[in-house]
């Protein structure tokens, strides 16, 4: 007991001095705006500007306030802090989407899981369970990683609830944005029939159309007396005027046709995710200007409904003009691998800089994140890499979240420096 | 868990008569043993080729990195490896500034009896219907179609271990194959490679059988599980050893009942058969060893040991092989201790055996990359290793643990000639397999549809 009483004292000693280096931290910032220079850096702007070599990149607080290509920085920047890139690779922080990511800590153990649960529908906001200090977070942030969409899977009902998205700060603020994309799961079914689910969909929107629809043309009188629309209807409504992605998940081609179809009555703005099929419907796709979300690395037959899942799927889209973003099958733990995933999508056919845009801009175009480029006004999430970022062999040197710099020490570094260092008593009293 | 005491062939039994079996010079019926190879590979290497591959870097899979080497490869073996090398009548490949390794080798894969696609039908590979199922054997759910093959070929494996799954204590028997195409699981076994016996720790098999109320439902059960049943095969091994010796003695001994169960875990007891034991967790694997210990025979080859980092020393000095991957982990609690460099610790220990194995019909595709995340990610924390030391988990090491390091696994003269010739480094993540040759034959070219077979599940699907 005597000595659960001393650590406690000590926890709260920390803490305190925590609070008031917190609060000091604070008074500086209000008195001086922080900016720092990365000067040196060869920039994948993923913007207008394209990769700019030995450029300058200038963050005020936040934001990205400068970007200077080598014929056009000012002798005198004029700033708090220079960090000299030494001509190594400066990108955007990439974004994983699709994954779990804070919504599990460890798969088999259920009492860590909150991405689905069995009364989930379209307005399923599981953004209210994300834990910023799942020690996902941390190791996530070592593939450069530092934003994310976090998708729910739902449960019984048609649609599988919505997206958030989220910052890799592990600061309790982290979520950005709430509610920014439903999702649905289509395809072939174990137990009856995948024309029920298209159809469904097709009447969800049909019904909830028709009834605006009579809303609207309806006399103002009557409309006072009217209910408000039901929150799930709400997020139809959303949909339906396109001020919302529908994110579909579908692998055959049939089934990413009939989506395609529905986007064309409705107006909806289409996402397909999956879609192993897509080559075979690429021209399709493309004309119909919907953004694919993909793994680079499910090559193999894995159901009927991806007979033709190669390798080359991400190059042979990208040809055919179709918007790629890449995002591993439900990865959650192991999402910083994806830079290796890009670095397999490029040694299969696609351009370096598509695959950097398919895990940056893309991605926030697609979710409207203020993020993704190197360009003025943008979040300063800038990650500076050893060397090409998709290399086995490369590192993340420096990263920044919201112009803050990040670590990317997670428990795995503290495990490992456990069980290395030696010492002459047991490990646990190694820390 | 609980096998009855042997049964006795109530057959064999009412023929003999009982007072006069014991008696020297009697009639002796014929000798009654067991065929431990029942079902014999019949692999043939495909066409041959002579070759001579000039200016490669070359990675032994022993520790050496030759630069500007030749390899030349003479009727499916090694014949030399050096500068300037010549020979008549062979096929000569200028590879400047390409790689050549082994054949890269896979000891833990389900590719055949988990095949794609994954429909109920083709799911062959847990038999999860006791946690004792020593008597199944994976080669009998192989289905040589699997597409997954030769999406391994052309990551370069040229040899895999096929093992059932890990719901039960006792998984059953794995086998050895050789990476070529087949429309028999005996066309691609791998001759005279001794059979793995699959068993698992941990979650799996208490999570399967506890839900069904049944033993076992605790890890302590698990233990209960396994020594049970090593009890009463050295029963059964003693009433063999029993029968052989009266039999050679001239006696006409009762042969015991066979027990299909039994005869696998006396395979182990015997040597002939080698443990792969899917076990995650450090204080787990010490006690596996002591189980091997106490009843004589190898833990041998620990896979999936997340935590192996932990007892790195303990493995060596026991001699384990351990098969890890690079970064793995939190699908379930025993996988949450992941450190990055798991492999390169354990590599680190004198007479250590560390294996980077996949799991996985899609990393296998790319088994080079595994150990190069490891390579890379234990350089960036201290270690100093080189694409030379990488290469031995994904070759010599592995071929160690499936006991085919005689034949395989290195490139020396005499040896197979499982190659890999890469477009680069592999350890790059652009880097692809170029060429692969099994026993000196080409299985695939990545640039000649020639060498890229294709299942007949894909044949004429549109």
């Amino acid at each position: 007991m005597k000595s659960n009483i001393i650590n406690l004292n000590q926890i709260n000693m920390k803490s305190i001095v925590k609070v008031s280096t917190i609060a000091m931290t604070m008074l500086v910032g209000m008195v001086q705006a922080k900016t720092t220079a990365i000067i040196n850096a060869t920039v994948y702007t993923v913007a207008s500007q394209g990769i700019l070599e030995q450029a300058t990149v200038i963050f005020d607080q936040d934001k990205i306030s400068q970007v200077y290509a080598n014929d056009n920085i000012p002798e005198n920047l004029n700033v708090d802090e220079t960090i000299d890139a030494k001509g190594r690779i400066l990108t955007p922080g990439f974004i994983g989407t699709m994954n779990s990511l804070g919504l599990v800590e460890v798969s088999a153990v259920s009492r860590t899981k909150d991405g689905g649960d069995d009364k989930a529908d379209i307005t399923f906001d599981a953004s209210l369970a994300f834990n910023p200090k799942s020690t996902l977070v941390a190791y996530a942030r070592k593939g450069g990683i530092t934003s994310n969409i976090v998708a729910p899977h739902g449960g019984d009902k048609l649609f599988a609830g919505q997206t958030f998205a989220v910052d890799l700060s592990g600061g309790f603020a982290s979520i950005t944005e709430k509610q920014n994309a439903v999702l649905v799961y289509l395809g072939s079914e174990s137990k009856g029939s995948r024309a029920r689910r298209l159809q469904e969909l097709d009447n969800k929107f049909a019904d909830v159309q028709k009834a605006l629809t009579k809303k609207q043309n309806s006399k103002e009188k009557e409309d006072k007396e009217k209910k408000e629309p039901k929150r799930a209807d709400k997020v139809i409504h959303e949909l339906l005027a396109g001020e919302k992605p529908l994110l579909a998940y579908a692998d055959r081609a049939t089934d990413l046709l009939a989506l395609l179809a529905l986007k064309k009555k409705y107006g909806i703005d289409l996402i397909l995710v999956g879609a192993s099929d897509a080559v075979l419907v690429a021209n399709e796709i493309a004309a119909a200007n919907v953004v694919v979300i993909l793994s680079s690395i499910d090559n193999l037959p894995s159901s009927f409904d991806s007979i033709n899942a190669s390798l080359t799927h991400m190059a042979r889209l990208q040809a055919a003009g179709v918007k790629i973003i890449l995002a591993p099958k439900g990865e959650s733990h192991n999402v910083n691998q994806l830079r290796f995933d890009a670095g397999v999508a490029v040694a299969n056919g696609l351009a370096k800089t598509d695959a950097i845009a398919a895990l940056t801009a893309n991605i926030a175009d697609v979710f409207k994140l203020n993020s993704g480029r190197i360009a003025v006004g943008k979040n300063a999430d800038l990650v500076l890499w050893s060397a090409d970022p998709f290399e086995l062999s490369t590192k993340v040197d420096d990263m920044w979240i919201n112009g803050e710099k990040v670590s990317t020490r997670s428990r795995q570094d503290a495990l490992r420096e456990r069980y290395t260092t030696s010492s002459d008593m047991p490990r646990a009293y190694t820390k | 868990m609980n096998k009855p005491p042997l049964k006795l062939s109530l057959a064999l039994a009412a023929m003999s008569i009982s007072l006069t079996a014991c008696l020297p010079n009697e009639k002796q019926d014929d000798k009654v043993s067991i065929n431990k190879n029942p079902f014999p590979s019949t692999y043939q290497a495909l066409p041959q080729q002579n070759t001579l591959f000039t200016n490669a870097t070359v990675l032994t899979g022993t520790g050496e990195r030759f630069d500007n080497s030749d390899v030349l490869i003479v009727d499916g073996k090694i014949k030399q490896i050096g500068a300037n090398l010549s020979a008549d009548n062979v096929m000569t490949i200028d590879v400047q500034g390409k790689w050549i390794t082994p054949g890269i080798i896979d000891v833990h894969s389900h590719l055949g009896v988990y095949p794609s696609p994954s429909v109920e039908s083709h799911a062959d590979g847990n038999e999860m219907t006791e946690p004792n199922t020593s008597e199944v054997w994976a080669e009998h759910s192989v289905w040589p179609q699997d597409p997954g093959f030769q999406a391994a070929r052309a990551g370069g494996i040229t040899s895999l271990q096929i093992l059932p799954g890990s719901a039960n204590l006792f998984g059953g028997r794995g086998v050895t194959l050789k990476n070529v195409p087949s429309h028999t699981m005996q066309g691609m076994k791998f001759a005279d490679a001794p059979y793995g016996l699959k068993m698992a720790c941990g979650e799996n098999p208490k999570r399967v059988y506890g839900k069904r109320k049944q033993q076992p439902s605790t890890r302590m059960g698990n233990v209960a599980g396994y020594r049970s049943a090593w009890a009463t095969a050295t029963e059964y091994k003693r009433a063999w050893n029993k029968y052989n010796n009266e039999y050679d003695a001239g006696k006409n001994p009762q042969p015991p009942a066979r027990d299909l169960e039994l005869d696998t875990l006396k395979g182990v007891l015997d040597g002939d058969i080698l443990i792969h034991n899917h076990c995650y967790k450090a204080e787990e694997m010490a006690v596996m060893m002591d189980i091997g210990k106490e009843f004589g025979y190898h833990s041998g080859t620990f896979h999936h040991g997340v935590e192996a980092y932990k007892i790195a020393d303990k493995l060596a000095e026991n001699q384990n092989c351990v098969a890890m991957w690079p970064d793995w982990w939190g699908f379930k609690m025993e996988a949450y201790d992941m450190v990055e460099e798991n492999v390169a610790i354990v590599d680190a220990v004198k007479n250590s055996c560390a294996i980077v194995h996949s799991d996985s019909n899609t990393t296998i595709q790319r088994l080079n990359q595994e150990a190069g995340k490891v390579l890379f990610r234990a350089n960036d924390n201290g270690f100093n290793l080189k694409a030379e030391d990488a290469i031995k988990w994904i070759t010599f090491n592995a071929a160690k643990s499936l006991g085919i390091e005689d034949k395989t696994g290195s490139l020396a003269a005499g040896k197979n000639a499982d190659v890999v010739l890469w477009s680069a480094n592999p350890f790059s993540v652009y880097t692809q397999a170029e060429q692969v040759f099994v026993d000196g034959a080409k299985v695939y070219d990545r640039f000649d549809e020639k060498y890229q077979a294709k299942s007949d599940f894909l044949l004429g699907q549109e």
